[in-house]
């Protein structure tokens, strides 16, 4: 078996609130395999988007160790952590947190403005990937023109632009009705079937199914896990 | 100063700045003349006084002297001769009637009743006051605008809070009241804290300039009618902008303000 | 997409506020670039009227300026002869000023007379008819309102008189005069009624031609680099008499109207506080609405430097196209403040406080551009400071 592509040690984040301290991870351990397909679930407050930022490099740990693709995050720099999350890692947020003055095709070919893509490249790309999502006819629109789950499918493929080799959601059909939800549900099915791994912070059932292996989170600690796989 | 034996030498009277300048004291005896080259007569300082501030003379660099008129013919060389007589009138004539009986008769000459001179000695700063208002008037437009900006943005900053405070009921009334309030307030505070800025900068600008000048005009002056204009323009403009940046909020639907639609 | 075009298209998120915005700055540049103009311009508008005929040097009574008092220099004649003689001077020549009596039918009306010697002159441009001769004693020049005073026009003849005497009732002085040419004088206020007459004539209307007086001697050097040492040497030469070069007469001028020079620099810094402030406050105010987005930017990638860089093209995009009005603005305004100040009585008609020139655009423009670009700093540091996990948190809740 290869290396996992994520690993976190022990993971703990504390931060105040209100004078006090709120204890939102209490040591969680997890790794990630290339090509998995892994969702956490849980209640309000179980630490499960703390814990995707953590791994995502977007939030320093009070305690514990993150390793992507063999780099130890706690090494690095906020630049360098910057480009990681740039080059190597894809996000989606629940609220989709699209640019609504420029196109869906400019939001998708954003990151790769930013990696330094050749325009001509990053505009193929973008409608490579916009058609990936269906949404290649809309590639004009601004953002505010599209519907929900619209905005979510450009959201993902902008998180695809640079190749990510894991793709982090965070509750990505919190805002989405049952119907789009579904399609978001497709979409990652396909996109992980196509070999994207996937780590999916989510309370939608239907999507928590879909995956390979779900870990379960309650009080800042992983408390179970069904389906094949390393914790 | 050389004092030679000659004729008894004229009297004059100095401007105190040019007796500074000079460093003259009542009693020197100094050389007068028509023109450089021909400084004959001698004088003695009689008296140094003080100018009476006018502001017409501001800007003028030469210091004056002050001697008898017959002195003064004899030192031009041109006797009997004045630039203006000056004119009492008895008890019961009006200036304009005796300039107009003198006027019917003048020849070579023209008589002004003194409120006329003043008005048109006094066109200079007309002018100035005529371009003080301009830059005022365009203080006010970009004040106002910023103002106008600022409620709104000001107003903006809240919409989430205006639309809790629809979704539990409170009336748009109220909201736009208490909007229009705070704004009222604002401006009214803003322009009492500008009318002591401006106070300040009057002082400062009184005193540099009568250091300048050597003057003691006045050339800054806040008066409580100045100020009450300031302050009720001020209010006015900011309850417009408050009422304007108030009534935009209150119309938008609040699922709007809320962002959900 | 650029930073800046970016930074356009997030102004046209918020248009009633944009447009706000880009009005007060628009207002605070019109108010900058007419400040810039006035601070130079009094310089500019009088060093062009004193070298409106190219003459570099005036020469007055000592202690005095041109036309400032009623003192003369005598003997003017025998100076110019001896300036001419110089070896820095092309051309010199005499002027007397003094107040004349036109004859109309049924009244006298006072007159300005400038006495000149037409083949070095400095004072006039011929606008109909012909210049005077340099011998014409039977001839006039007069200005447009003299013209119109006298109801006369180029052929006519004119009765002009000077001395007038009070108790005689009568002109010491008389002279019957051809109207040669209509002429602008470079240096009359608006309206004044104005006539030129070879010097000898108008010495003897003024009656003091046993003196053979003048206001003032106009010279011109050879060479302009060679003013100021010209100007040195004939105050070596003629002790008695004030000499001041073009550039001497421009310090008394801005000494004289130091208000406004100062006023333009206080109400200049003020218009760039306001500006700095507007540009401050939306976008702080804005940077603070988007938070969320921000530290998504962040999230997925994208570096501060782009997000700082991005709230700067934000600001100067305000700023260019408020200040792009505002110049538009502020040429107008500054007719209008111009209209004003130049109705000062006395002033030249061809001087102007306010002065439009390239140089002084792009001064303003540069000015405006650099100052509502740095007001950006600090919204843009607070871009570039925002928590990413802290801010997605508080989004999400």
């Amino acid at each position: 078996m290869s290396p996992p592509l994520l690993v976190a040690r022990e993971l703990r984040k504390d931060y105040p609130m209100n004078g006090e301290t709120v204890h939102a991870l209490r040591g969680v351990s997890l790794s990630v395999q290339a090509g998995e397909y892994v969702a956490i679930a849980g209640p309000s407050g179980s630490g499960k988007s703390t814990l995707l930022q953590l791994t995502g490099g977007i939030d320093t740990p009070s305690g514990g160790s993150v390793e992507l693709l063999g780099t130890r995050l706690e090494s690095l720099g906020d630049r360098e952590l910057t480009r990681l999350r740039l080059t190597r890692l894809g996000f989606v947020f629940q609220r989709f947190h699209l640019l609504p003055v420029l196109t869906a095709r400019e939001n998708v070919e954003l990151p790769m403005a930013e990696a330094g893509v050749t325009a001509p490249r990053r505009r193929e790309r973008a409608r490579e990937l916009l058609e990936y999502v269906g949404l290649r006819h809309r590639e004009g629109h601004r953002a505010t023109q599209l519907s929900g789950g619209e905005m979510q499918r450009v959201a993902i493929a902008r998180a695809l632009a640079n190749r990510p080799a894991i793709l982090l959601a965070d509750e990505p059909t919190g805002e989405l009705d049952a119907a789009t939800g579904r399609e978001i549900l497709d979409l990652f099915r396909r996109l992980n079937r196509d070999g994207t791994t996937l780590l999916v912070v989510t309370h939608d059932e239907r999507l928590a199914a879909e995956a390979g292996r779900i870990v379960h989170m309650l009080d800042g600690r992983i408390v179970a896990q069904d389906g094949s796989g390393p914790v | 100063m050389i004092q030679e034996p000659g004729p008894r030498p004229t009297e004059i009277a100095l401007e105190r700045g040019l007796a500074e300048r000079l460093e003259l004291r009542v009693g020197d005896t100094v050389r007068l003349g028509a023109a450089p080259d021909s400084m004959t007569r001698l004088a003695v300082v009689a008296a140094i006084y003080e100018p009476r501030p006018d502001p017409a003379e501001l800007s003028r660099q030469g210091k004056r002297v002050r001697m008898h008129l017959p002195d003064l013919a004899a030192l031009l060389d041109a006797p009997d001769r004045v630039d203006r007589f000056g004119i009492g009138l008895a008890p019961g004539v009006t200036a304009e009637s005796a300039a107009a009986a003198l006027n019917r008769y003048a020849f070579g000459f023209r008589a002004h009743p003194s409120a006329a001179i003043a008005s048109e000695s006094s066109q200079t700063f007309k002018v100035v006051s005529r371009f003080h208002r301009a830059i005022g008037f365009i203080t006010i437009v970009a004040s106002a605008v910023f103002l106008l900006c600022i409620m709104l943005l000001k107003v903006e900053e809240r919409r989430m809070d205006a639309a809790v405070m629809r979704f539990v009921g409170v009336r748009r009334r109220t909201i736009f009241g208490a909007l229009v309030l705070e704004a009222a307030l604002v401006s009214v505070l803003g322009s009492i804290l500008g009318a002591g800025l401006a106070w300040l900068a009057g002082a400062a600008t009184n005193s540099y300039y009568r250091r300048y000048f050597d003057t003691e005009l006045i050339f800054s002056l806040i008066t409580p009618r100045i100020v009450l204009f300031s302050v009720c323009l001020s209010l006015l403009l900011g309850l417009a902008a408050g009422a304007l940046a108030a009534w935009r909020l209150v119309r938008t639907p609040p699922m709007v303000l809320w962002g959900r639609a | 997409m650029t930073g800046l075009g970016w930074g356009l298209r997030n102004l046209g998120r918020h248009p009633l506020r944009t447009a706000l915005a880009l009005a007060g700055i628009a207002v605070a540049a019109a108010m900058l670039l007419d400040m810039v103009m006035l601070s130079g311009g009094i310089e500019k508008s009088f060093s062009e009227l004193l070298l409106a005929r190219g003459y570099h040097i005036r020469i007055t009574p000592k202690g005095t300026f041109p036309f400032d008092t009623e003192a003369a220099i005598p003997r003017a004649t025998g100076l110019v002869r001896a300036l001419r003689a110089e070896p820095g001077v092309r051309a010199a020549g005499a002027v007397l000023g003094t107040s004349v009596y036109g004859r109309t039918a049924d009244s006298l009306v006072t007159l300005v007379g400038y006495g000149v010697q037409p083949e070095a002159q400095g004072l006039y441009l011929v606008t109909a008819g012909a210049d005077l001769g340099p011998g014409d004693t039977l001839g006039v020049l007069l200005s447009e309102p003299a013209a119109r005073l006298l109801h006369a026009g180029v052929g006519d003849t004119v009765a002009l008189a000077g001395r007038l005497d009070p108790q005689m009732a009568q002109a010491s002085t008389d002279r019957r005069l051809a109207v040669r040419g209509v002429v602008r004088w470079i240096y009359d206020s608006r309206g004044q009624p104005s006539v030129g007459t070879v010097l000898p004539v108008m010495q003897r209307l003024d009656g003091r031609a046993a003196a053979d007086p003048a206001s003032l001697l106009l010279v011109k050097a050879t060479d302009d680099r060679s003013v100021a040492t010209l100007a040195a040497h004939l105050r070596e030469r003629f002790p008695e008499l004030a000499v001041n070069s073009v550039a001497d007469l421009v310090v008394e001028a801005k000494r004289r109207l130091v208000y406004f020079t100062q006023l333009s620099y206080v109400l200049g810094g003020m218009s760039l506080v306001v500006a700095v402030l507007l540009v401050g406050t939306l976008l702080t105010i804005t940077v603070n609405e988007r938070l969320g987005e921000i530290a998504t930017l962040r999230a997925i990638g994208v570096g501060r430097g782009t997000i700082v860089r991005q709230v700067l093209a934000e600001g100067a995009a305000l700023t260019v196209v408020g200040g792009g009005a505002g110049i538009l603005l502020g040429l107008v305004t500054a007719e209008y403040l111009d209209a004003i100040l130049t109705s000062f009585p006395g002033l030249p008609q061809a001087f102007s406080f306010f002065v439009p020139r390239a140089n002084t655009l792009a001064v303003a423009a540069a000015v405006l551009l650099l100052t509502g670009s740095l007001a950006g700093l600090y919204p843009a540091w607070l871009a570039s400071k925002a928590p990413i996990a802290a801010t997605l948190r508080a989004e999400a809740t």
